[in-house]
């Protein structure tokens, strides 16, 4: 495995009294696709956030390539660039187009020009099939388009690392083979992946790494083989029989 | 019927006579009208903006402060400006300056107290509304935009203010529809707008009531205009609720798309079940619009709790 971007240690977030993440130590590889599953409220998506500093954590420190992106005096705005994210909600601007979403960012925090930013965009939403759409609004696309643009607009910033927040829950079942097929694509190609997800499948089958959380700890971690086959801990085995039904 | 005719004669006497006199006074109105309400917007939106900075407890100390002293300011500026009338607002600028300075400084021109003052009253109010339209954009959106790595100052210009301009265009519009009839205070500082053409014609022709029907006529051309142009500045903003498909390259259509029969997919016609979504969508912003104007409005009700709300949520 080649070097890693990402290190957390020691993390820990709590709201209030209330403690959602207790000392976390994780580290992404450069390549890695990583599953995190488990229960709802188990700190899978706080964990996300907190990666992303969309929530400030506790304690602890987040190194990429070796800084802490935790002190004081580094810039996040800066710092997300490299670290994209798609969300649950999608989040696609409103007030622009699906061409004008995936271009904004390059311009204006990339400073690429217009010209390179739209023809980089249109490459990546020919990618993930959503081409034709470029001038629709994200009000009049579907669930599964919309988050097909969010992929492509995380993406045309070139990050480093791509974060992803149950990006399939929100979706209509049938919506959700379409997006899973462009992650799946996307980890193909080499992308730095961190997903949270309740796709059982997907984490089996696409990822190289999973991660199972339980009440704010890593409970258990390993390659999807060994967790799904041979899982150590009492609660993964009890959380994954849920799923065989 | 008598009397209709009576009046109806009477008012195309004083027109004949000081119609010249009414337009330009109309048009001073409106001029007056439309200048306050673009500066008071803009002052609105500063303050609106101003107010929305969020900071945590891990901010610097010197930052939390100024922000916060920046809040109290504005704070004060809102309270005074919209709890004291305009007239008086007018009167205190217009004469009070030169009384307090002893005249170093005041007023040269009545076009530009009158401006001055229209500006800060709207700006009071558009401040809150402001407010109200920012706080009542999906927080998505903000994180939307910090995802991709925009500073406050990108996310707000490019994502969030644009969506709240348009939450907040039904408040413009009333304020300026306000602010078309409120400006006929000013005649208090001579300004020469159409309530004082009023005047001048009855001081010079004692047709009090008859002068009373043509400033009422012309107050509701106006309004009335105005109204109707905010709908249709408002139906601009929103665009048309379908989209023409980019149709380049055939292959690259139905690239990584699926086929879905109760939606248009690019080879559908319209089909009914697409055009019924369209318009439950459209509704649906609709509602959502107005219950974000009331929102708006409650918060001005309620600005304690708002900015106890705004706090807690940057927590």
């Amino acid at each position: 495995m080649g070097e890693s971007i990402l290190q957390i240690h020691h993390l820990s977030k709590s709201f209030g009294s209330n403690l959602v993440l207790r000392d976390i130590d994780f580290t992404v590889d450069k390549g890695d696709v990583i599953s995190i599953i488990g229960a709802s409220g188990s700190g899978k998506s706080t964990l996300l956030r907190c990666i992303n500093l969309l929530e400030t954590p506790s304690s602890g420190e987040i190194l990429y390539h070796g800084k802490n992106v935790l002190a004081r005096g580094t810039n996040p705005a800066a710092y997300r660039a490299h670290v994209g994210m798609v969300f649950q909600s999608f989040n696609l601007f409103n007030n622009m187009t699906v061409l004008e979403n995936c271009v904004i960012g390059q311009v204006r925090v990339l400073k690429r020009d217009r010209e390179t930013a739209r023809q980089h965009a249109l490459d990546y939403l020919e990618r993930v099939g959503m081409a034709p759409y470029v001038n629709a609004r994200p009000r009049q696309i579907s669930g599964g388009q919309k988050q097909r643009v969010a992929i492509a607009r995380a993406m045309a910033m070139d990050p480093e690392v791509l974060l992803f927040d149950e990006p399939t829950s929100a979706l209509d079942p049938e919506m959700v083979g379409e997006v899973l097929n462009v992650m799946r694509r996307l980890a193909g190609s080499g992308m730095t992946m961190l997903v949270v997800t309740h796709e059982m499948a997907f984490a089996r089958d696409v990822s190289r790494r999973v991660v199972y959380m339980n009440d704010g700890v890593i409970c258990e971690q390993g390659s999807p083989e060994q967790l799904f086959g041979e899982p150590q801990r009492p609660e993964t085995r009890e959380f994954l029989s849920r799923f065989r039904g | 019927m008598n009397k209709f005719a009576q009046l109806g004669a009477d008012i195309a006497r004083l027109w004949g006579k000081y119609g010249a006199a009414y337009l330009s006074g109309i048009e001073n109105t409106l001029i007056l009208a439309l200048v306050g309400t673009v500066i008071g917007c803009l002052i609105g939106f500063v303050c609106g903006v101003l107010n929305t900075i969020p900071y945590t407890k891990n901010d610097h100390p010197v930052k939390r402060f100024v922000l916060k002293l920046v809040r109290v300011i504005i704070r004060i500026y809102v309270e005074v400006f919209r709890g004291t009338p305009m007239v008086l607002q007018a009167v205190f600028l217009y004469y009070g300056l030169p009384y307090f300075t002893n005249n170093s400084v005041k007023f040269t021109s009545v076009w530009a107290a009158a401006i001055v003052v229209v500006s800060i009253n709207t700006g009071a109010y558009m401040a809150e509304s402001v407010r109200g339209g920012i706080i009542s954009v999906d927080p998505g959106q903000t994180e939307g935009a910090k995802a991709i790595g925009m500073t406050h100052v990108q996310t707000m210009t490019s994502v969030i203010l644009p969506q709240a301009l348009r939450n907040i265009m039904p408040q413009i519009g009333n304020n300026f529809i306000i602010n078309v009839k409120d400006t006929s205070v000013m005649f208090i500082i001579g300004f020469p707008d159409f309530f004082a053409a009023h005047r001048a014609a009855v001081g010079a022709s004692y047709l009090y009531f008859p002068s009373a029907s043509v400033e009422m006529i012309g107050y509701l051309t106006m309004t009335l205009l105005a109204s109707f142009l905010l709908r249709w500045v408002e139906k601009k903003m929103d665009g048309s609720s379908s989209y023409e498909l980019v149709q380049g390259d055939q292959l690259t259509m139905t690239a990584g798309t699926y086929s879905f029969p109760d939606r248009r997919s690019p080879f559908d016609e319209r089909n009914p079940e697409g055009e019924k979504s369209v318009q439950r969508e459209s509704l649906r912003r609709q509602i959502e619009r107005e219950e974000a104007i009331r929102q708006g409005q409650r918060a001005e009700q309620r600005r304690d709790n708002g900015l106890n709300t705004q706090q807690r949520g940057e927590n």
